[in-house]
């Protein structure tokens, strides 16, 4: 499903993606850990375009980006990504002025032209899924952080994507609303979604995570079962990591 | 006051005109914004610099002296214009220039990661800016671009000197006529202050309509 290979990145002289290398099979669920600025967001920013790669290639969803490509190509492949692809972010970034039923189907009615019953019918059910279809009238700025993230999931699970990624999603939540948006991650899980899953969650990893990637300083140090990796990690590194949570 | 009763007609004729010439200066200018703006952010290096020019010329140099230009100026490159249109053409160009500096500023104040959840879910360049950027830019603009319509319905009285019969003008033309100076310009004074004040209920209005979802 997702393929990187001699990934780099760098944010002006600052290296913070160095020769990446990784692979996620249909249906897996991997979660990224690391330290902060370790370079977990730009990876999976990465992985659909809203960072571009310094070099390397990337194969999601069956589209190939590599930075040889002309920039046309790269571009036409970012976009087909993203139209099998879902992102949900650390501070939700709903759409303000639309409502929660308008933030769900706005790529259904802008993007893939659905009319608007059928998007609407679509929106509702997505709802359902979330257990919100009471809030679908309701502005975004109405509702609790944990219900603004289930929104989020739910808009970008509206064009059916192969692959979801999530960017720290529960970091900016109160302690208590952590657990209904992990539920619903949980759901997608055992639906066989594919998921890359940048997270804090130490319980929640290792209960979800078919892998666990351990990131620092821009590389991969160490990757494995949840299992292996929180009992006995293989590297000093992720040692101090696990220690210091 | 009876004279002045006797040319309201007159008078009124004079209003519709400032108004007329308000609401169109300000849909053209509020079309010229969102064109400089837009290049002012997104355009590229030439392109910039010629909507940043155009913005420190006209914020930098007197309306009066602008709407001048375009009347007596452009008749030595063979356009002459009537009055009102030209009126128009230079109220246009000079709230364009105002109107863009606070659609710029809107433009910047929306967050990223708007931009981003909408490229994230397929939208393109084009369709961000229009569904989700634009609607959110437009109702920040709204209470700054509201003052700014309110200082144009005022400016519009500078095209008198271009023989433009609006409401200054109007009330110029009877004192000319009868040597009465204080009841017509009170009655024109009135006037404006009625315009004004109606104008800053109805965005008023707006406002609270459009803050709904905050
Ligand atoms: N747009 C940017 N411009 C410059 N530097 C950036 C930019 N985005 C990220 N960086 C830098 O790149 C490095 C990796 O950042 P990144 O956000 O990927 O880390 P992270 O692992 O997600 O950290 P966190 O756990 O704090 O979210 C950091 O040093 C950060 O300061
Ligand atoms: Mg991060």
């Amino acid at each position: 499903m997702i393929t990187i290979k001699h990934l780099s990145k760098r944010f002006e002289k600052l290296e913070v993606l160095k020769d990446i290398n990784l692979e996620v099979e249909n249906g897996e669920v991997i979660t990224i850990l690391g330290p902060s600025g370790s370079g977990k967001s730009t990876l999976l920013r990465c992985l659909n375009g809203l960072e571009d790669m310094a070099s390397g290639e990337i194969e999601v969803a069956g589209s190939t980006v590599n930075t040889e490509d002309s920039k046309k190509k790269q571009l036409n492949a970012y976009r087909q990504i993203r139209l099998h692809s879902g992102m949900v972010f650390q501070q939700f970034n709903l759409y303000p002025h639309k409502t929660v039923l308008g933030n769900v189907i706005e790529a259904l009615l802008t993007v893939r032209k659905w009319s608007k019953e059928k998007a609407t019918k679509k929106g509702e059910a997505l709802l359902e899924r979330v257990g919100l279809s009471e809030k679908r009238d309701v502005y975004p700025s109405r509702l609790s952080g944990g219900q603004q993230q289930r929104v989020a999931i739910a808009r970008a699970l509206a064009v059916e994507p192969e692959v979801m990624l999530f960017d720290e999603p529960t970091s900016a939540l109160d302690p208590e609303l952590v657990g209904e948006v992990l539920a619903v991650i949980k759901e997608l899980a055992k639906e066989g979604m594919t998921m890359v899953i940048v997270t804090h969650e130490m319980e929640f990893a290792r209960e979800v995570a078919d892998r666990v990637i351990f990131m620092d300083e821009g590389v991969v140090v160490e990757q494995g079962t949840p299992d292996s990796f929180f009992n006995q990690p293989k590297t000093e590194r992720a040692r101090k990591f696990l220690n210091k949570m | 006051m009876d004279i002045v009763i006797d040319h309201l007609p007159f008078l009124f004729q004079g209003a519709y005109y400032t108004l007329l010439i308000t609401v169109i200066s300000m849909l053209f200018g509020s079309i010229i914004a969102a064109i400089v703006a837009v290049a002012r952010l997104k355009g590229a290096p030439p392109i910039r610099w010629i909507a940043r020019a155009y913005v420190s010329i006209i914020r930098g140099t007197p309306t009066l002296v602008q709407i001048i230009i375009v009347y007596y100026g452009l008749v030595d490159f063979g356009i002459r214009l009537q009055p009102l249109p030209a009126a128009i053409i230079a109220l246009s160009i000079s709230i364009g220039a105002y109107l863009s500096e606070t659609l710029r500023g809107a433009l910047q104040s929306i967050p990223k990661g708007q931009m981003e959840a909408a490229y994230a879910s397929g939208l393109t360049p084009v369709q961000t800016m229009r569904r989700i950027i634009f609607p959110q830019a437009i109702r920040i603009a709204i209470p700054p671009a509201g003052n700014t319509f309110i200082g144009m319905l005022k400016e519009t009285s500078l095209v008198s000197v271009i023989t433009v019969t609006e409401l200054l003008r109007s009330a110029q033309l009877l004192i000319a006529q009868y040597y009465v100076y204080m009841p017509f310009y009170l009655s024109i004074a009135l006037m404006y202050w009625i315009m004004s004040t109606g104008f800053s209920f109805l965005l008023e209005r707006w406002e609270k309509k459009l803050s709904i979802y905050v």
